[in-house]
C-alpha cells in the first residue's frame, strides 16, 4: 500500500464517525485558559520606572527614535498635573501598577478594567464588530485565541500533530496618542500593539502574564518589547480606584 | 509500505510535533530593567522581594570578591543566568537509538550551559553535589514548556550582591509567540526572599548572531588580581560601612526604604507609602530586638531520617549518610576504609549498606574528631574487619581494623586503667598520630592532616588522592554554624577551612575537581566551601570588630552579627544554638 493510502486511511481515521453537527463553540466557551478574575502587578522590574516619575529624559530601554527623543525632551514636569490619562492609554496601561479586573462581557467580549486610571479595555472576538471610528486611549483591540499547528499544505500537514491551544493574542489599533511612561516618552496615534495573554502558576500561585509588542512608525525605531506579570487575588478588596482625568481628585 | 506502518508512522510523527519547537538562536531583547542586567548599580535592589537576611547580605557584598582567586572563575549562576545580557540557544538531544526527545540543551547568557530532561528522571538526592547551572528537568503544558531546577549553588539575582542561597529552586516558562520566545522565572527561596521572585524576559528568534559557550577558565587562568592580598581574604564591609548604597540613593532619588527591596515595595499599594514618605529610610536600621529569622527547615533530611542513604562521590569513595555523621567509604580490591564510623545506632544498616559497596574486610577506619556522632560506630565495625599485616610483631594481620586518630581524639574518649573513659575499649583508636598520617590502599594515596584546634582540638582531613575527594570531619558542615567545641575556637576552624580550600582543585569555572564530603550535610566543592568560610570570616570580623569597640557579649547578642545566615545555619534550640555559636566565637576573640 502506498504512502498517499496511508495518508488517506489516517485522515479518515481522524474524521472518525459522523457526528451531529453541533454548533460552534463561543470565544468564552472556546476559551483554553480562564483570563477572568483580579489581577495585581507585582513590580519586580523596571521599578524605578514604575513605581516613581522618573526624570525628564530618562527613557531607559525604549527604543526611541530621534524624532521620540525630541518629544520626549518638551515632557514638562511642573505640568504633570495636565497630562491626565496620557499614560494610561493601552501601550502603556498593563505596565501601570495597579489592579485588573478581567471578565466575559459577553460571549465574544472579554474586558479588563483597571483600578488605576479607571480605565476600560474591552477584547473583541467577534471579526464582524465595527470598530468605533474615533481615536481612544485603549483603541480598538481585536482578540483571538491562537491556536498553533504547523502551516502548509499536504505534505507538511501528514507530520502534523493536533495542534496546541495557546494564548490569546489581541492586537490594538485606533490608539489616541499617549505616553509609554509617566514622564513623557511618547507613542503616536499611529501605534499598533499586539499582545498574548497567558497563564501559568508556580509555588501555589496563580499568574497572568502580557507579552507586548507596541510598534510606532514615528516615534520608535524597532518594537518595544515588554512583558508584564499579574498575581492573582482571590476578590476585589483592594480595588483602589483612582482616575487619572485631568484635575481629578483621586489621580 | 503496509498499511499497518503508515498508520504507525503517521501517529509516531504526531506526537514528535506535540511540542512546540523552541529550537534555534535567540536573541535577548532589553527594553525592561535595562539597569538590572549588566552593570546593575551596587545598592540597587529596587523590585526584589528580599527579606532582611536577604538585603543585610546584600550590603556586606564587597564587589572586590569578584577578584578573589577563589571567584575569579564563577560563571552566571542560574538565578541570574538567563536574565544577563546575552543570548541563549535551545538544541534538541534525541536518543539515538529511540528518536526520542531525551532533553533539550540550553546554552548561552554566560551561565553554564544547561540540561533539561525531558525523559521523566528524578531530581538526584538532596545531598548530592549542587552547581551553577543546578538539575533541570522539563514539561510541556500546554504551549508552554516548564522547567523546574533544583540543586544550584550559592548565588544571586543581580551581580550587585543580591543574594540566593544554596536551597533556592527555580520554575520557569518558556512560551513562543512567533518569532519571540518569554521566559517567565520564578525563584524560590526561603532563606533570603519574602516571596517567590518573579521576572519576565523575552528573546527574538534570530537568524544572525550566536550563543557560544565561553571557552575554558579554570585554575590555570587565575592570577593575582588584588596585589598581594593575603591568601583567605574576605572582602566584606562591616554593617553600616557600605559606601556604596548612599551613593546610590543620591544618584537614583530612591529612598532608602525602598532601595533595599522586599515583596511589599513590589505592589501597588506601595506607591501611596512613596507619596506620603511613609518610610523608614535608615541606610542601616538596627536589627529588630527579639525579632526571629527561623532556620529554614534544610532539605537534607536523609540525615535524620534513620534510613541510610549511599552515594557515589568520585572514583573509589562514597557517602553513608543517615548514621549520625556522615561516613566516608573508599572500597577496592584490598579492602574497606572508613573516615568515622556513625553513631552506632544505625551500625547494622550501616554494615549493610557498605556491604553492598565491597564485600572485602574493613582495614582502617579514621577518626576525624572524637565526637560520638562521628566514633559511635567504631567498636563494632572495627571488630568486623581485619587489619593488614606489617612488618613488625605488633602489625600483625588479625580480626580487628585499625583505626586511626589523632592524639586529642584518643585523649578525649579513654581513660587511665581503673578510670571510666567515654566509650569502651573496642571503640578506642588503636593508632594515634600527633600531626598527620599516611596511609595508601586500594591503589590509592590517603593523605591525613591534623587541624590545631578547630572544630575542636583534634580534627583531621582526609584526602584521597586518586580519587581527588576531601572528608573533612566538622571543620566543615553545610547543616549548621560551626561547632566549636572543647579546645576549638574560631580562628581554628577559619584556618582548616582555608587548608580545605588549599587542598581543592576545581575543574573549572569554579567547580568540580575536588569533591567534598562534609561532616554533615550534602557532597559539595571548593565554592561551596568558600561560601562557609566568607561566612564564618565575616562573623568572626564583626565580633572582633565589636570587641574592639568594648561591646560586651549582651550588646554583641543584640547586635546579631550573624543575622543574615540564621535562617540558613541557625537554631534558637538544640545542642549547639546560635546564641551558643556568638559566645563562643565572643570568648574566643576577647582578650585573655
Amino acid at each position: 500500500m502506498t504512502m498517499r493510502i496511508a495518508a488517506a486511511a489516517l485522515f479518515l481515521l481522524a474524521l472518525g464517525a459522523p457526528a451531529a453537527p453541533q454548533a460552534p463553540k463561543t470565544p468564552k466557551e472556546a476559551a483554553p485558559i480562564d483570563l477572568t478574575g483580579t489581577w495585581v502587578s507585582v513590580v519586580t522590574e523596571d521599578w524605578r520606572w514604575r513605581m516613581l516619575i522618573p526624570k525628564k529624559g530618562d527613557y531607559t530601554s525604549v527604543p526611541l527614535s530621534a524624532e521620540g527623543r525630541k518629544v520626549a525632551d518638551t515632557w514638562d514636569p511642573s505640568q504633570s498635573a495636565s497630562d491626565g490619562c496620557k499614560a494610561y492609554g493601552a501601550a502603556a496601561l498593563m505596565r501601570v501598577p495597579g489592579r485588573l479586573q478581567i471578565a466575559w462581557e459577553n460571549d465574544t467580549t472579554l474586558r479588563i478594567d483597571t483600578d488605576a486610571g479607571q480605565q476600560t479595555r474591552r477584547l473583541y472576538f467577534d471579526k464582524s464588530q465595527k470598530p468605533q471610528p474615533e481615536r481612544t486611549w485603549q483603541g480598538n483591540s481585536a482578540a483571538e485565541w491562537e491556536h498553533i499547528t504547523q502551516p502548509g499544505g499536504l505534505g507538511v500537514s501528514l507530520q502534523q500533530g493536533p495542534g496546541k491551544p495557546g494564548a490569546l493574542k489581541v492586537i490594538t489599533t485606533n490608539l489616541k496618542a499617549g505616553y509609554l511612561r509617566k514622564n513623557g516618552v511618547p507613542y503616536s496615534d499611529d501605534t499598533t500593539m499586539t499582545e498574548y495573554f497567558d497563564r501559568l502558576s508556580a509555588y501555589g500561585t496563580d499568574w497572568l502574564t502580557v507579552f507586548t509588542i507596541v510598534e510606532d512608525p514615528h516615534y520608535l525605531n524597532q518594537p518595544f518589547i515588554t512583558s508584564t506579570h499579574f498575581k492573582r487575588e482571590p476578590n476585589r478588596s483592594k480595588w483602589m480606584p483612582a482616575s487619572c482625568e485631568a484635575g481629578s481628585s483621586s489621580k | 509500505m503496509s498499511l499497518r506502518l503508515g498508520v504507525a508512522i503517521l501517529v509516531t510523527a504526531g506526537s514528535a510535533f506535540a511540542q512546540i519547537d523552541l529550537g534555534g538562536e535567540w536573541a535577548a531583547t532589553f527594553h525592561e530593567d535595562l539597569q538590572h542586567r549588566g552593570g546593575v548599580r551596587l545598592g540597587d535592589y529596587t523590585g526584589l522581594p528580599l527579606n532582611e537576611s536577604g538585603w543585610r547580605k546584600a550590603q556586606s557584598w564587597d564587589e572586590s570578591a569578584r577578584s578573589t582567586f577563589e571567584r575569579q572563575c564563577i560563571p552566571h549562576v542560574i538565578t541570574y543566568a538567563m536574565r544577563g545580557p546575552a543570548n541563549i540557544r535551545f538544541s534538541k538531544i534525541v536518543d539515538p537509538v529511540s528518536g526520542e526527545l531525551q532533553a533539550y540543551s540550553l546554552l548561552g547568557s554566560y551561565g553554564r550551559p544547561r540540561t533539561i530532561w525531558m525523559d521523566g528522571r528524578d531530581h538526584p538526592s538532596d545531598l548530592a553535589p549542587h552547581t551553577w547551572a543546578g538539575f533541570s528537568t522539563g514539561h510541556w503544558e500546554r504551549n508552554m514548556l516548564v522547567v523546574e531546577t533544583t540543586h544550584i549553588k550559592t548565588g544571586w539575582l543581580l551581580r550587585n550582591g543580591a543574594p540566593t542561597s544554596d536551597l533556592a529552586t527555580m520554575t520557569e516558562y518558556y512560551t513562543r509567540y512567533g518569532n519571540y520566545l518569554m521566559l517567565a522565572s520564578f525563584v524560590n527561596d526561603p532563606v533570603y526572599l519574602d516571596e517567590p521572585f518573579i521576572r519576565t524576559s523575552n528573546f527574538v528568534l534570530s537568524l544572525t548572531t550566536s550563543a557560544d559557550a565561553w571557552g575554558n577558565c579554570g585554575p590555570a587562568q587565575i592570577i593575582d588580581e588584588l596585589g598581594g592580598r593575603p591568601k583567605g581574604w574576605v572582602p566584606h564591609y562591616l554593617p553600616g560601612q557600605t559606601p556604596h548604597i548612599q551613593e546610590f540613593l543620591d544618584k537614583s532619588g530612591v529612598p532608602a526604604e525602598a532601595a533595599r527591596g522586599g515583596a511589599a515595595t513590589t505592589y501597588p499599594e506601595y506607591m501611596a507609602k512613596l507619596k506620603k514618605n511613609d518610610l523608614d529610610n535608615h541606610i542601616f536600621p538596627p536589627p529588630a530586638p527579639g525579632k526571629s529569622f527561623p532556620r529554614v527547615v534544610s532539605p537534607q533530611t536523609s540525615e535524620v531520617s534513620g534510613e541510610i542513604t549511599v552515594l557515589p562521590v568520585q572514583g573509589n569513595v562514597y557517602l553513608l549518610a543517615g548514621a549520625g555523621a556522615n561516613m566516608t567509604v573508599q572500597v577496592g580490591e584490598d579492602g574497606v576504609l572508613l573516615v568515622d564510623a556513625g553513631d552506632g545506632k544505625a551500625t547494622d544498616k550501616v554494615i549493610a549498606a557498605i556491604r553492598k559497596l565491597s564485600n572485602k574486610p574493613i582495614r582502617f577506619i579514621v577518626d576525624s574528631n572524637a565526637n560520638p556522632d562521628h566514633m559511635g560506630g567504631n567498636e563494632r565495625l572495627a571488630a568486623l574487619g581485619r587489619a593488614p599485616g606489617g612488618g613488625r610483631a605488633s602489625d600483625s594481620a588479625g580480626p580487628g581494623a585499625m583505626v586511626f586518630a589523632q592524639e586529642a581524639v584518643l585523649a578525649a574518649v579513654s581513660a587511665p586503667s581503673g578510670q571510666k573513659a567515654l566509650m569502651p575499649v573496642g571503640g578506642w583508636p588503636t593508632e594515634s598520630y600527633p600531626d598527620w598520617k599516611e596511609l595508601s590502599l586500594n591503589n590509592e594515596a590517603i593523605q591525613i592532616f591534623h587541624v590545631p584546634a578547630a572544630h575542636s582540638e583534634g580534627d583531621s582531613l582526609v584526602f584521597f588522592r586518586r580519587s581527588d575527594v576531601i572528608a573533612t570531619g566538622d571543620i566543615f558542615v553545610t547543616t549548621t554554624f560551626p561547632v566549636i567545641d572543647k579546645g576549638g575556637s574560631i580562628n581554628g576552624v577559619i584556618a582548616g577551612l582555608n587548608r580545605i580550600i588549599e587542598i581543592t582543585i576545581p575543574k573549572d569555572w569554579q567547580e568540580g575537581g575536588t569533591r567534598v564530603i562534609p561532616g554533615h550535610g550534602r557532597i559539595c566543592d571548593e565554592a561551596d566551601v568558600v561560601e562557609y568560610r566568607d561566612m564564618v570570616t565575616i562573623i568572626r570580623d564583626r565580633v572582633q570588630d565589636m570587641i574592639k569597640k568594648g561591646m560586651t557579649l549582651d550588646q554583641v547578642k543584640a547586635a546579631r552579627p550573624t543575622l543574615e545566615y540564621d535562617s540558613r545555619y541557625g537554631s534558637d534550640s538544640g545542642p549547639w544554638t546560635t546564641s551558643m555559636f556568638i559566645e563562643a566565637v565572643y570568648r574566643n576573640l576577647s582578650p585573655k
